[in-house]
């Protein structure tokens, strides 16, 4: 068993990091520094980073600072340090995607599009960050560059399969992650992890220089420590980008702006039935939440259940079309947990793959129905707390699942149909839990928003780092 | 709020829901990265014609099959087939449009 001792770090927000930038109370160069040293101090525990990006992210520091010498304008994440899950492109560096396999390509040649916005509006990227391999997983367990561990917990998982990007924000080794969600790898983290997440709405978020895994099921979004620092990030990496084939075209909406006016006039909803919560934990997640929005009617997302398994399907065939070659070729350098799900995936019947597309188009057009009666439903993020790194099985209501199928069970259904989601966290000792706030797409600004309010009643907070 | 939950570990990495396929993880990993394809024999075909369909279709398609494998990527299968059954039950009409980009 790993210690893992009380500790009264208080990790510093984004906002916290750029202001202090601005106004000159701290310099760029000292900002990075100190995330350096927490990387060097406390990474060796949470093994987060597979790569780090030092020297480009001081060259990148000394510019910011020089920009300020000169007294003109700084973006508004100046100098706040990030990272990436290492399914994104970094220049100068391999994209591994948590593979043994994909060691073997040259360096990408050019970062992805998120990180050129981030770094346009001042973020400045200290590297990549551990994954489940190829994005196939919800443990953030990885058998070639080991798990990625709870900074609330060692012996427990982080999530996946973002689990570096849950373990990175939640250790408090970096402000800002990114990460990328196909049936939950932003939101389990998240909850497990005890921070903030967003998975925006399908076709919002540039997915440009990024390995895939479901085409149509992908995602990228933004880890933070409060909500303020999602929406600043979210804003600075809006935009239409044709280097994404399913990139809308569609309005940059600044999030930042609407923060503050909270939850008023929002009609809120508990998600019922398939979603009603079977833990101790996640149903104290969701009434404290539900509460202090005045949450007080239940809502039935039709067929949920049926979605879940349709968002299974297509995820395991797909996966497989993405795989088939390198499944040919080096079978045997993928996690056997990975390999077999794909080679599954592959001989599964495309019939079913078809009627698993028809019925995700009506089950959108009944959730978007719901939207029309309220602007925002509650659901737990994850069944439970973060279980035990290589524990196999927990307990949901009186039966027993497999973890790694399971973490996402509550959030499957909703990524399967592209809707933007915020996944708050609940505190709570020994170990956090997550509260998904879904809203009808292109309307992260209403989860945005409820997330700010929960957080300025104290209803949701991102824990210190128990190490 | 005390954690209410029992925690059941099991001994880390293999990773597949059912112990037969844990154990086919286990073994799969420490094969070499170049492994020969291997088929499961046509007798162990005959028992369950889902062990049939996961050999004729890896060599359709021309994939690896360790026998150390085959019971993982069977439970796989098999899962998908449940999942996929609980959508084809499902009636939808005939012009459903299958499409999945969706756009808001």
């Amino acid at each position: 068993m790993l210690d893992t001792p009380a500790t009264d770090f208080a990790p510093p927000t984004a906002a916290a990091s750029a202001a202090a930038v601005k106004s000159g109370q701290s310099s760029a160069v000292r900002v990075v520094e100190a995330a350096i040293a927490r990387i060097r101090e406390r990474d060796p525990l949470l093994n987060s980073f597979t790569a780090v990006t030092e020297q480009r992210a001081l060259l990148r520091a000394e510019a910011i600072d020089a920009t300020r010498a000169r007294g003109e304008p700084l973006g508004p994440l100046a100098g706040v340090p990030f990272a990436v899950k290492n399914l994104i492109d970094i220049a100068g560096l391999t994209t591994v995607a948590g593979s043994k396999i994909n060691r073997d390509n040259p360096p990408a040649h050019r970062d992805a599009t998120l990180i050129e916005r981030l770094e346009a509006a001042g973020a400045i990227l200290l590297g990549a960050l551990n994954m489940g391999e190829y994005a196939y997983d919800f443990t953030g367990e990885n058998i070639h560059d080991g798990p990625s561990r709870n900074p609330h917990d060692l012996n427990c998982m982080t999530g996946g399969s973002s689990g570096g990007s849950g373990a990175a924000v939640g250790g408090g080794l970096v402000p800002l992650a990114l990460g990328s969600d196909t049936n939950g790898s932003i939101r389990v983290p998240s909850s497990l992890c005890g921070i903030f997440g967003l998975k925006p709405t399908y076709g919002r978020l540039s997915r440009a220089r990024s390995f895939p895994f479901v085409a149509s099921l992908d995602h990228l979004g933004p880890f933070a420590r409060s909500a303020y620092d999602l929406a600043l990030a979210f804003d600075a990496m809006q935009g239409f980008d044709p280097d994404d084939p399913i990139s809308v075209d569609s309005p940059v909406e600044p999030v930042v702006p609407l923060l503050d006016r909270g939850a008023e006039g929002l009609r809120v909803a508990v998600a019922s039935g398939y979603f009603k919560c079977k833990s101790g934990e996640a149903c104290y997640a969701i009434d404290r939440v539900a509460a202090a929005l005045g949450a007080n009617r239940d809502i039935e997302i039709p067929q949920a259940e049926r979605a879940r398994a349709a968002a299974f399907v297509i995820t395991a065939t797909e996966g497989a079309s993405l795989h088939l070659d390198r499944l040919r070729k080096r079978a045997g350098d993928y996690d056997p947990a990975v390999r077999d799900r794909l080679i599954a995936g592959a001989l599964a019947p495309a019939s079913l793959v078809v009627k698993a597309q028809k019925f995700r188009r009506w089950y959108r057009g009944e959730v978007l129905k719901l939207f029309t009666e309220v602007d925002a439903i509650l659901a737990p993020a994850t069944p439970c707390t973060a279980p035990l790194i290589g524990q196999q099985m927990f307990t949901h209501g009186d039966i027993e699942l497999p973890v790694r199928a399971n973490l996402g069970l509550y959030t499957q259904p909703i990524s399967f149909i592209g809707l933007p989601v915020v996944a708050v966290p609940v505190p709570l000792i020994p170990l956090p839990i997550g509260v998904q706030i879904i809203t009808a797409p292109w309307h992260e600004d209403v989860a945005l928003r409820l997330a700010h309010a929960l957080e300025a009643q104290g209803v949701v907070a991102a824990m210190r780092p128990a190490m | 709020m005390k954690r209410k939950i029992t925690r059941k570990t099991k001994p880390a990495r293999g990773r597949p829901s059912a112990k037969a396929s844990v154990k086919a993880s286990v073994k799969g990993r420490t094969k070499s990265t170049k492994a020969k394809p291997h088929h499961a024999t046509p007798a162990t075909a005959k028992s369950d014609p889902l062990d049939a369909l996961v050999v004729a279709g890896t060599q359709a398609l021309r994939l690896p099959l360790d026998p150390a494998w085959h019971g993982s990527v069977k439970f796989n299968l098999q899962l998908i087939l449940h999942l996929g059954g609980l959508v084809d039950e499902f009636p939808l009409p005939d012009d459903a449009e299958p499409g999945p980009v969706f756009y808001a």
